[in-house]
């Protein structure tokens, strides 16, 4: 479970990424988060593993108030959130297999990582992982070799097989094709729903959001101004989201 | 500059007003055109052609001969006068001077870069790069033998000093093209910087590394066929001691080997460069 | 069409000799896991290293013995004979010529070669194959063997020194010039084309302005090496500073070694970094 109390965020430079958020959202729920450039999606997702520090209120992830976190602890605690960019992060020049063992890395020892020795156990779940997204036959393909979904769904595994509770994508389908982009959301649908991993998505197209989450958060200036079931997004929400027209808020 | 006029009138520009504002860049191109012919007349003072050698038709004649009709005996001969044994050697300098280059061309660069030291240690490595790459091997060379004697060690000691110069000009430019929002994947998955260095820019940066030491083994490999003429070994010793007595035919032999070695290397370094970096 | 591509698709020698592993998943699906290169290439390292040694002499002892006669011989390089500059400055001057002069008319020479050397201008594949041998060719030649015979067949001295520069320059700038030119924009040159232009003044008017700032790049690049190639010619008697380098050398006079290659520094320095401005004011 995430829970924002008061949450504010003031860069040094003085501008504000979020307002005074509250929110509360449960494991296993695919929340999208929806909103201009700038409105502060990206800052949201990223203070919830703490790439980013919040300034004001408090943050609690699975019982723990991340603001606590330093060193060792805060590496710990973000082993079981998995995040997912949208230029996918991967060693470019490693075969796929490579890129879904970095993320065992945090958990060996000092010579193993050095030596990148990893366990045929290590081996298999990496493979499993990759199965899991479809693409186990690409396992010994250099990334670069790769079309940008299937890089994608490289990074996706790669998450997957740090066995996270939350899986945190910001704008995850941006650089991918619609039909792609398409196949991509459907395997975080699958893995959700199969799963019971809570997924949060920052995403730019509308549609793609109303298809596969089920709930939605609309973000403007910082602050939330629509949430709740993707069902009752209407057009007039919409407006408020992107155009600052001012609409009741829905929901819970 | 064209715009100028435009501000000043609000109705659009007629032909000729256009026209007239037209950028002029003449003078640039005057001026440019002048320094290049100037320098090139000044240049001209010092290259006087007076006419061939007593000798120079003969010689030209000659090569074109032993180019056409190589010793066929020299160029498949074992014994270490043969052309393949003069190439083996020529090979081996360039792979030890570059090998241990490389090696050593690696604290070179990250002593290099203001990012990782203090400016004034970076500031003197750059200096000691920018040296050893003004230094033409040759002199390197020259200088070497007084501690070597003059054999193949010698060329590989030269080419381990020469090779530093522009393999860490190169390393630098790999660091410095590192991506790093891999770093920011492996920092959410709760990595350690030494974690982060061993799987974000370790894999990133060894393909570039070993490229530039294969693309500098190219080079190395043309430089060592030069370096024997001043006694470093490899195949110029016997190549200039040819040319000196006008043995024409070996003359064509050593250079025909020469040829044929260039070119196989350069294909297979090309090939094996570009599976390191594109994949394919 | 895909498949008709994997089809087509060789399984390289390695994994024909070293048959790829199989694993299978608990859930019964398999994926093919190519054997490791490392270890065959290991090998091959080791044994190349290991022939190198043998074939080099390499003795490091040689240089923790004598090591010192090289410090010896740097520390004089680094005190310099000034008083030996007046005699320095002909030389550097000549190998400037040299350098300006030959890396003009090289690079002359190599723009009508690279166009006809590069796969979209010139259609007619054998030409172009023949053009990219020869200059293949050219540049395996050592600048310092060419210089050698320009001064066996010119006599010795700067004229010698310029046409092995001029060689070099040609066969280095006629490559990076037709791998440039392939990668330009064809559409102007095919819209010249289809107003009726002839191959050479759609060249000129669609692909020479696309061309033009890299080729002066490349020129001033040439102009950079040169200096630092034109300085070593006189050793074969091609004029410039190489015959000072091994004069003084010849002479153990490592003051006089150290005032020339000082000047040498000083040039290359100048030159270089006004290059790089230019280079930089290019891109």
């Amino acid at each position: 479970m995430i829970e924002f109390k008061n949450v504010s965020k003031t860069y040094p430079n003085g501008v504000k990424g979020l307002k005074n958020v509250n929110l509360t959202i449960d494991q296993g729920e695919f929340v999208a988060i929806i909103g201009l450039s700038g409105a502060g999606k990206s800052t949201l997702i990223r203070t919830i593993n703490r790439m980013i520090d919040i300034t004001e209120g408090q943050l609690i992830v699975d019982g723990v108030d991340v603001m606590t976190l330093h060193g060792k602890s805060m590496r710990r605690f973000r082993r079981k959130i998995g995040m997912i960019f949208q230029s996918f992060n991967l060693v470019t020049r490693s075969t796929a297999i490579k890129n879904v063992l970095t993320s065992m890395v945090p958990d060996m020892g000092f010579f193993r990582v050095l030596l990148g020795l990893f366990t045929r156990e290590q081996k298999m779940k990496a493979l499993e992982a990759l199965d899991k997204v479809g693409i186990l036959d690409k396992a010994y393909t250099r990334c670069d070799q790769l079309s940008g979904g299937q890089q994608q769904r490289v990074a996706l595994a790669r998450t997957l097989n740090q066995s996270p509770s939350i899986i945190l994508a910001d704008e995850p389908v941006a650089a991918l094709d619609p039909v792609t982009a398409h196949q991509v959301m459907s395997d975080f649908k699958r893995i959700n729903e199969e799963m019971n991993i809570s997924v949060l998505i920052n995403i730019h197209h509308v549609d793609l959001a109303l298809k596969y989450a089920s709930r939605v958060i609309g973000i403007r200036a910082g602050e939330i101004v629509y949430d709740g079931p993707s069902s009752q997004v209407t057009q007039a929400v919409l407006d408020s989201i992107y155009n600052g027209a001012s609409v009741p808020q829905a929901g819970e | 500059m064209a715009n100028k006029n435009k501000l000043l009138t609000d109705r659009p520009l007629s032909i000729e007003e256009a026209y007239e504002a037209r950028p002029r860049l003449w003078w640039i191109y005057t001026l440019i055109v002048l320094i290049v012919f100037s320098l090139l007349a000044w240049s001209g003072t010092a290259v006087k052609f007076e006419g061939f050698a007593s000798k120079g038709i003969e010689v030209a004649k000659g090569v074109g001969n032993g180019l056409i009709h190589p010793d066929t005996n020299l160029l498949f001969n074992l014994t270490t006068e043969g052309v393949p044994y003069q190439l083996f050697q020529t090979v081996a300098i360039a792979v030890l001077g570059t090998l241990i280059g490389g090696l050593l061309a690696v604290p070179f660069s990250f002593l290099a870069s203001d990012k990782i030291v203090p400016k004034w240690i970076a500031f003197i490595t750059n200096a000691v790069i920018l040296i050893i790459r003004t230094i033409p091997s040759l002199v390197w060379a020259l200088v070497w033998i007084r501690v070597t004697g003059p054999n193949a060690f010698c060329g590989v000691v030269t080419q381990s000093v020469c090779s530093i110069g522009m393999i860490s000009k190169m390393y630098i430019t790999a660091i410095e093209d590192i991506d790093v929002r891999i770093l920011e994947s492996l920092d959410a998955s709760g990595c350690t910087t030494f974690q982060k260095i061993r799987y974000g820019i370790l894999p990133q940066i060894i393909p570039n590394f070993i490229s530039t030491v294969i693309y500098r083994f190219d080079i190395n490999v043309k430089d060592a066929t030069t370096l024997g003429i001043v006694g470093a070994g490899g195949i110029g010793a016997a190549l200039i001691q040819c040319i000196n007595s006008s043995r024409w035919s070996m003359v064509g032999a050593y250079l025909c080997g020469m040829v044929v070695l260039m070119l196989f290397i350069e294909f297979f370094s090309t090939k094996i460069r570009n599976k390191l970096t594109r994949g394919q | 069409m895909a498949k008709k591509k994997e089809a087509a698709y060789r399984v390289p020698l390695f994994d024909r000799i070293f048959k790829p592993e199989t694993i299978t998943l608990p859930n019964g699906h398999a994926v093919q896991r190519p054997r490791s290169r490392t270890p065959l290439i290991a090998a091959i390292l080791i044994a190349v290293v290991w022939a190198s040694i043998q074939l080099t002499g390499f003795d490091i002892g040689i240089i923790i013995r004598r090591g010192h006669q090289f410090t010896y011989i740097l520390n004089r390089i680094f005190h310099p004979n000034f008083s030996y500059f007046t005699k320095v400055i002909g030389p550097l001057l000549d190998t400037i010529k040299m350098s300006i002069l030959g890396s003009v008319l090289g690079a002359t020479l190599a723009l009508p070669f690279a166009v006809v050397a590069s796969t979209n201008i010139n259609k007619n594949g054998l030409v172009v194959s023949l053009c990219r041998f020869l200059l293949n060719i050219i540049r395996t030649l050592p600048t310092l063997v060419i210089a050698k015979f320009a001064a066996l067949i010119f006599g010795l001295g700067t004229f010698a020194g310029t046409v092995a520069i001029t060689v070099f320059t040609f066969g280095v700038v006629s490559k990076m010039m037709y791998e440039a030119i392939e990668t330009i924009d064809m559409g102007a040159f095919e819209a010249m084309e289809s107003a009726g232009g002839d191959k050479f003044q759609s060249f000129r008017t669609a692909c020479f302005p696309q061309i033009l700032p890299t080729y002066l790049s490349y020129c001033l690049y040439s102009l950079e090496m040169n200096i630092r190639a034109a300085a070593i010619l006189g050793y074969v008697g091609a004029g410039g500073l190489g015959l000072l380098i091994n004069e003084r050398i010849g002479w153990r006079d490592y003051e006089g070694l150290g005032m020339v290659l000082l000047a040498l520094f000083v040039v290359v320095f100048i030159i270089e970094n006004t290059s790089q401005y230019l280079r930089r004011k290019l891109s």
